[in-house]
């Protein structure tokens, strides 16, 4: 019972307040590639103001309490977020979606330990059976990230997405408790 | 030109009457079975009221993000069941599929079928989307196997993802896209 479940190696998970979380995402946002990686919504500038509002309203929702930011160990940088949504405590579900706003940050390990960090907190602290997520097939680099943290190919959604005048396959992938704890058991109390 | 998209060979879908649908749903619902082979949100049970206020709210969004009928039999016009759009992401031309059927004794009769083609052709000819997903309980095999005759393709499975009479059960991705629709109208 030693552990920290808020931290890694490199970042660790935060509370983050509205006008923090508004500024940050409309900073990220002007970055329309990673918006286009993160969300099959149109792209759109929005100011920090009517997204401090839209956040106020989304956080109210209790579901909404899982949303996390991301945070560098060493500089104590906010350079993304990772959230749980859709939890279905019914059936121990719930689907997670993850971004690193910040393009420095990239292939450096850092989502994939947040990430990691999360399949913790749903499998040890909220006791979920599994946790689902989907993924861009444009996107081969959160595929690897995903895999790497034991997440397995589950279905694919053919040609759902409509983007560069494409179409774009959704790739859906879960992992189980089971699996999770097969992979990292070891490490914890 | 000229065909009515609404009507089927056995039913034809309708606008929704809020009180009278949230009767039927609220009615339908005291059978547990309704809501479980719908929905993986828990089986409940909810007042007329309630169900007409969550059904008017529903059909706010302009454009609705959600697009609710009412099923009725051709020959007698007996509400039997409802259909909708739900999630409908018109920059991407996809949308979810739901139906449901109210009562066990129109089961397995073809309305379902009937209906889902209905639907089809309303996403395909007039919505003109590129394609219609919905997600199958492993469960529900009756289900499977109508979604599989209107041309629904399975495109993989959440493992273990319902807890169910104490098992876990499968969610099966299905997905038809335009083309393959076509095809199918084509009698290819």
């Amino acid at each position: 019972m030693h552990t920290n479940l808020n931290t890694g190696q490199l970042v660790r998970l935060s509370a983050e307040e509205p006008q923090v979380w508004a500024e940050a995402f409309t900073r990220w946002s002007r970055d329309t590639e990673y918006i286009r990686l993160l969300d099959d919504a149109p792209a759109q500038a929005w100011s920090v103001t009517k997204r401090k509002q839209w956040l106020e309203k989304e956080l109210e929702d209790p579901e909404r309490s899982y949303l996390f930011g991301i945070r560098t160990l060493t500089e104590d940088q906010l350079i993304g977020f990772v959230g749980l949504d859709g939890i279905q405590h019914t059936h121990g579900d719930t689907w997670v979606g993850i971004g690193v706003g910040d393009r420095n940050y990239w292939s450096k390990g850092y989502g994939s330990e947040a990430m990691r960090l999360i399949l913790r907190y749903a499998f040890t602290e909220l006791n979920l059976h599994r946790v689902s997520l989907g993924v861009f097939a444009y996107n081969t680099r959160a595929q690897r990230a995903y895999e790497k943290c034991g997440f397995q190919l589950e279905g694919v959604i053919h040609q759902a997405f409509l983007r560069e005048g494409q179409r774009w396959d959704l790739l859906n992938m879960g992992i189980l408790r089971a699996e999770w704890l097969a992979q990292n058991g070891k490490g914890l109390e | 030109m000229g065909q009515d998209l609404y009507a089927g060979k056995l039913v034809r879908v309708k606008a929704v009457d809020s009180q009278k649908l949230a009767e039927a749903l609220s009615h339908w619902g005291r059978d547990s079975e309704y809501w479980r082979l719908l929905s993986t949100g828990p089986a409940g049970l909810y007042t007329v009221k309630g169900t007409k206020e969550w059904l008017e709210k529903s059909q706010e969004k302009d454009p609705p993000s959600e697009l609710i009928f009412e099923i009725h039999t051709l020959d007698d016009d007996r509400l039997i069941g409802e259909t909708g759009f739900d999630g409908i992401r018109w920059q991407h031309g996809d949308t979810f599929i739901g139906i449901g059927l109210g009562e066990r004794d129109d089961w397995g009769k073809g309305y379902g079928t009937d209906a889902m083609r209905v639907m089809l052709r309303y996403a395909f000819t007039e919505l003109n989307l590129h394609r219609v997903s919905l997600d199958a309980f492993e469960y529900n095999p009756r289900a499977l196997r109508t979604y599989e005759k209107v041309g629904f393709k399975q495109e993989g499975r959440a493992r273990q993802f319902m807890l169910r009479e104490g098992r876990r059960w499968d969610l099966i991705f299905m997905g038809i896209t335009r083309l393959d629709w076509q095809a199918i109208q084509n009698g290819e």
